[in-house]
């Protein structure tokens, strides 16, 4: 199929998946609607919808909705690194799941840094993401090596190093590093110096770890498809048997492929502490690493598309949190359109007849041009 | 015909959707209870053929006639209800199932209804197996089975529904002498018992052993039908091998050096418990084509699989230019400059979802030249790969489309455009034109010519007669894992004479054969 | 020590590991039908809730725990539809359907309910009255055995079910016909195909009673485990079945056994806490010895097959 006519099909796709996702979210929004009477629920809905489409960028007086939009902006940051993580290892075929665990690791360890080491201004943050995304990396490993070696699913092996994460931090926290002055379970306070500087002022939550994400965006993207390691992992991924035939030393990215999403998972863990916390109090996985996979299919394992996908998230996020707020729409929905949309997104024959007829349009393109070109 | 005929094919003809012509008005007529052979070379058309009895495949035209009635075969399901069952090449068992539960899988004796009847089912093995003398452990798990008891379990399930007629794929490909002898009374047996026997097979002393009559295909096409009995290796040889055309490949006179790679030795046993390389041994000089003959299935796969690491041999020694290779990885045989054309080229040869600069690319992406620093030289690579598709005659619209868009040829010419420009000194190329077109095909042919009259020593696999013989400069033919012929020079070698060499029934003295070695 | 090892700690983990066992066996099933099935934790968070809601709607108990098996098959066939007939990718419509799981759970709570923020607890407890959970049986005779007794009897009607499902589950894959079907399209569908079982219809049958079996799975948490739905309240037990799957080598009773450990150590976790003991510590446990186990198991496999190829060469040499 001709470029133009991939393009299409894909843009087509995303479309239809997004519009399928968005039909659904209507029903229940409708469904959701308190009131009684078809044409008032039919109201609800519509405000709801604008609640969700238009309120994250337009206030309801018409002016530019500048909080919501810098908060949109502020909550892509975390997805984005998962994002980034995810595309990475699945773009080797990896289905480590572990960026979950990951993120909550390099917060803390992170956190952690930030709390106690005695280290100066600007090299503190530094030490502590490097720490952050050290830790994860480490522990990303364990699936990563025993794939490579034993052949072990590190699906099932990432799924449960989630939870050992989860509870040994839990269990670091309540034993030695909580601050006992406070009622819920948080540590101390992260020394000032460590927290990274907010891009915008009045209290967005808009760190500098939004553009350390898009820095992480580009090394990736160059990484991925300009340098020798991106290029046989993402090999690897296409046909592992050719790469090993080709010389391709296939353990090797495998683990790899890991490590480096473990990396990212745990600098943005790192990143999201230092720029939007004073303490460290996640006690649950934050779901973070979830996103991070429906941001990677929506860029379709892409790193450069991995912004607009997270965006795009982002926004949905803003939107059905506006949504509850005025509409008492529960936001849970996000998770609910979030899921159709990846459903449809990466279904391989979702709207396979239209892309039968695209192929034959474009072998039929090629025919012609050929003719005419004699 | 006076006598019945069990299967009768008439004027069948098999044409794919990528044009290529399987089988072409091909008549084929078995009689009932005799035990037919179905030859031909690999690519003849003998698998499509019964394919098609066996409703796995529709023909494009052409008529079928199941013990006198037309019939319309759509599935496996409608040939097995019209008395064909087919033992497959590669057995279609479950292996943590019992042998007795794989033989009744899909109909089941049930007890009460909703259990299964165990008893029942051990009886109905046992019956048949007694009957028609398959002796087979009907408890045991078939994943501990021998191949031998495997094919007979196979068998079994095709006579317990029902088949009166059986078509039986490349069965002595994975059984020891022994099993084959076993093998061969129990058909006797069956064909006693009425039964109707297809054999597809190479195996020429097989044939002339158990086969009442022989249909030989080639290219698609019937050749004729043979009386076994009335039969000669030679004419038959003749008639499956003989050349119709004459390639006249150009070429000027190898002027072979030294001695580049050296197999000694070389014994491989398989999974399955079959020696497949016996004692090969052979030299391979620079600027010279040896090329390796033989049907396919005689040890020529596990050569190659041996040379380029993909199994590992029993005993043997390989050496190039006198340095062990014996189990480098693939990427160090490449960094010695050792090239391998795969014969699945969509399996191996390329990522069918990567573009045309990705695949050419991907045994050099750590040369120096295409990298600056840490990241890729874009305008080096861009430039040597748009050389050599130009070089290649590569027809693809950009070097970003995905090679799986490619024809087969020209997918083909992305592997060689890979393989061959690494300076490669030695060359395997396995099966290097199968399933290309012309153009291509003769491309490729003369690359290899070009590379190793400048010094490359090529290693041509090939189960194209055509192009092993006039392609090569010298020629070993393999035949059940053994070297049994040597022939420094392939002018003047007789289509006959090679035939006989490949169906086993001639073999060269050991001193002959030992030339090869150049010592 | 008998503090913690009195019969309470005992039939805590029987209690602890029924639910557990409803998602073990899910995976088993799908396993054994060449299915990595995922979406369990979704599925069993989805009939938790509708279990418990129908059961408060229809006033029995009973009739709730149909609604429970009902939807987990319904969800299990929509993930099939968009696995087999869409061809997406196993692993990710599984996680779609925990993501539609976890969110649509709390999505359509908080509309019953009425609270649409904070992040108060969200869920049922208020709808629900003890005549609306399953029953606990009290088995006579039984009862009366003194220390067995207090550890077998008064446990919920699931409970039991779970348990016996171990050996209905055992009899379903190698005692009846269906079970061979799926074991041989899971093990070479190329096979099944040739003597005519369908694949796909045994790929939707699969799913289906492994949407069943999560469904009595979460019937037990909203209705017996805990009163009536609330947010992750599944805890992630979807996931946990599939490490008591590997760990069991993808047998039945193997992976009830591996699901007990997983109870124990849950349980173990609790009593923990009464004494001091960081929960902390005691819960990652049953994860850790996942790990570890499928290593040990991987490296045996290994060892095995060197050595059976060597005895091959060994006896070849012999018969030369």
């Amino acid at each position: 199929m001709s470029k133009r006519n991939s393009l299409l099909f894909n843009v087509v796709r995303s479309l239809a998946a997004i519009a399928i996702a968005l039909i659904v979210a209507t029903f229940l929004v409708f469904f959701s609607s308190t009131s009684t009477g078809f044409l008032e629920k039919l109201a609800d809905t519509a405000e709801a919808l604008e609640a969700l489409l238009v309120r994250p960028f337009i206030k309801a007086n018409g002016t530019f909705n500048s909080k919501a939009f810098l908060d949109v902006l502020a909550s892509m940051i975390p997805i984005m690194f998962t994002g980034l993580a995810t595309t990475v290892m699945f773009s080797a075929n990896q289905f480590n799941l572990g960026s979950e665990g990951g993120i909550m690791l390099g917060a803390f360890i992170a956190a952690l840094s930030a709390i106690y080491l005695p280290l100066p201004t600007i090299i503190l943050p530094i030490v502590s993401i490097l720490l952050g995304s050290l830790a994860a990396m480490l522990v990303l490993l364990i699936p990563a090596t025993l794939k490579a070696k034993l052949n072990i699913s590190e699906m099932v092996n990432s799924l449960m190093l989630n939870y050992i994460i989860m509870y040994l931090i839990n269990f670091v926290l309540t034993s030695y590093v909580a601050d006992r002055s406070k009622g819920q379970l948080v540590t101390h306070q992260i020394q000032k110096h460590a927290a990274l500087p907010q891009l915008v002022g009045g209290g967005s939550k808009l760190s500098v770890g939004f553009i350390i994400g898009l820095i992480a965006v580009i090394l990736v993207t160059i990484f991925m498809y300009r340098t020798r390691w991106g290029y046989n992992i993402r090999m690897i991924g296409k046909n592992q048997e050719f790469a090993r035939y080709s010389g391709i030393n296939v353990a090797f990215y495998i683990i790899l492929a890991q490590a480096i999403g473990g990396i990212l998972a745990g600098m943005g863990g790192a990143v999201e502490m230092l720029g939007r916390y004073n303490a460290y109090d996640w006690k649950a996985l934050p779901g973070y690493g979830w996103t991070g996979i429906t941001v990677a299919i929506l860029a379709n394992n892409n790193p450069a598309f991995v912004p607009f996908a997270a965006f795009f998230m982002s926004f949905l996020g803003k939107g059905t949190e506006l949504m509850s707020t005025y509409s008492n729409v529960p936001n849970q929905l996000l998770n609910i359109i979030q899921a159709i949309i990846f459903l449809f997104f990466a279904a391989n024959n979702f709207l396979s007849r239209y892309r039968q007829r695209l192929v034959v349009k474009s072998a039929e393109e090629e025919m012609a041009s050929e003719l005419g070109g004699k | 015909m006076s006598e019945q005929l069990a299967i009768e094919m008439i004027d069948v003809t098999k044409i794919y959707p990528n044009g290529v012509v399987a089988n072409r008005d091909v008549n084929f007529r078995v009689k009932k209870g005799e035990i037919h052979a179905l030859m031909g070379e690999n690519g003849a058309g003998k698998s499509t053929l019964m394919k098609i009895l066996f409703g796995m495949e529709k023909p494009t035209h052409g008529e079928i006639y199941v013990n006198g009635d037309l019939v319309d075969l759509s599935s496996p399901h409608d040939a097995i209800s019209k008395g064909v069952g087919m033992v497959h090449q590669h057995f279609m068992l479950v292996p943590s199932l019992t042998v007795a539960e794989n033989i009744v899988l899909g109909m089941v004796p049930r007890k009460k209804g909703v259990f299964i009847d165990f008893k029942e089912a051990i009886k109905i093995t046992q019956d048949y197996s007694r009957k028609y003398n398959l002796p087979v452990d009907p408890f045991a798990k078939v994943a501990d089975i021998p191949v031998g008891m495997k094919q007979k379990v196979e068998i079994l399930k095709a006579l317990v529904r029902g088949a009166e007629i059986l078509i039986l794929d490349e069965p002595t490909a994975v059984l020891t002498t022994q099993e084959t002898r076993e093998l061969f009374i129990e058909l006797k047996n069956l064909k006693e018992k009425g039964f109707t026997i297809i054999f597809i097979s190479h195996k020429l002393n097989e044939i002339m052993e158990i086969t009442d009559r022989m249909t030989i295909l080639k290219d698609g096409k019937s050749v004729g039908i043979y009386e076994t009995k009335d039969s000669t290796p030679e004419s038959i040889s003749r008639a499956m091998v003989g050349r119709d055309v004459v390639l006249g490949i150009e070429k000027e006179k190898s002027n072979p050096t030294d001695t580049i790679l050296k197999v000694r030795n070389l014994n491989y046993v398989n999974a399955w418990n079959k020696q497949m390389l016996k004692n090969v041994s052979f030299s391979l000089r620079k600027g010279e084509i040896l090329g390796v003959a033989g049907v396919e299935g005689n040890g020529q796969k596990e050569l190659v699989d041996a040379l380029f690491n993909f199994i590992e041999v029993d005993s043997g020694e390989i050496e190039f230019k006198g340095e062990s290779i014996l189990n480098l990885s693939q990427g160090q045989l490449r960094s010695r400059n050792i090239s391998l054309v795969p014969e699945d080229r969509m399996l191996f040869g390329i990522a069918a979802n990567a573009s045309v600069k990705e695949n050419i690319i991907s045994d050099r992406s750590h040369y120096p030249k295409y990298n600056k620093g840490p990241l890729f030289n874009m305008s080096e690579i861009n430039k040597d790969v748009n050389q050599l598709v130009d070089d290649f005659l590569i027809n693809c619209s950009s070097l970003e489309q995905n090679v799986g868009m490619l024809s087969g040829g020209n997918i083909q010419k992305v592997v060689v455009a890979r393989e061959f420009s690494s300076n490669p000194e030695l060359i395997i190329a396995d099966q290097p034109t199968r399933g290309i077109d012309v153009g291509a095909t003769e491309f490729i042919r003369s690359k290899l010519i070009e590379l190793s009259r400048s010094g490359a020593g090529v290693l041509l696999i090939s189960a194209d007669l055509n192009e092993v013989m006039e392609l090569s400069d010298s020629l070993i033919i393999m035949s059940g894992g053994e070297i049994v012929a040597y022939f420094e020079d392939t002018k003047g070698l007789e289509d006959d004479e090679m035939g006989r060499f490949m169906l086993g029934i001639d073999r060269q003295e050991d001193s002959k054969i030992q030339e090869v070695c150049y010592e | 020590m008998s503090f913690i090892f009195n019969t309470d700690f005992f039939f805590s983990i029987l209690r602890i590991t029924a639910p557990i066992i409803f998602a073990t066996l899910a995976a088993v099933i799908s396993e054994k039908g060449g299915i990595s099935n995922i979406g369990l934790e979704g599925t069993m968070m989805m009939s938790a809730l509708f279990g418990s809601l129908f059961s408060y709607y229809s006033g029995s108990w009973i009739m709730g725990v149909l609604a429970a098996i009902l939807t987990g098959m319904i969800v299990s066939v929509v993930m099939a539809f968009f696995s087999f007939n869409l061809e997406t990718d196993i692993i990710l419509s599984g996680t779609a359907v925990n993501l539609i799981g976890g969110g649509g759970t709390i999505f359509l709570v908080r509309i019953i309910t009425g609270l649409t923020e904070g992040t108060q607890m969200t869920s049922t407890n208020s709808l629900i009255s003890g005549k609306l959970q399953v029953p606990n049986i009290h088995i006579p005779i039984i009862k009366n055995i003194p220390v067995l007794g207090d550890i077998l009897s008064g446990h919920s009607l699931l409970t039991y079910t779970a348990f016996l499902l171990v050996y209905l589950v055992w009899i379903l894959l190698y005692k009846t016909p269906l079970g061979l079907k799926i074991r041989s399209v899971g093990e070479n569908p190329d096979a099944a195909k040739s003597v005519g079982v369908s694949v796909i219809k045994m790929q939707y049958t699969v799913m289906i009673l492994a949407g069943a079996l999560s469904g009595l799975g979460g019937a037990y948490m909203s209705m017996s485990y805990a009163r009536g739905f609330s947010q992750d309240m599944v805890a992630g037990r979807g996931f946990i079945a599939l490490a008591a799957q590997a760990m069991g080598g993808g047998e039945p009773l193997g992976s009830m056994l591996s699901a007990l450990v997983f109870g124990t150590a849950q349980a173990l976790a609790v009593k923990a806490s009464a004494i001091g003991v960081d929960s902390n510590l005691v819960s990652p446990i049953p994860y850790v010895v996942t790990i570890i186990g499928l290593t040990i198991f991987a490296l045996n496999a290994r060892k095995k097959e060197k050595v059976t190829n060597k005895e091959i060469k060994n006896t070849m040499e012999v018969i030369e």
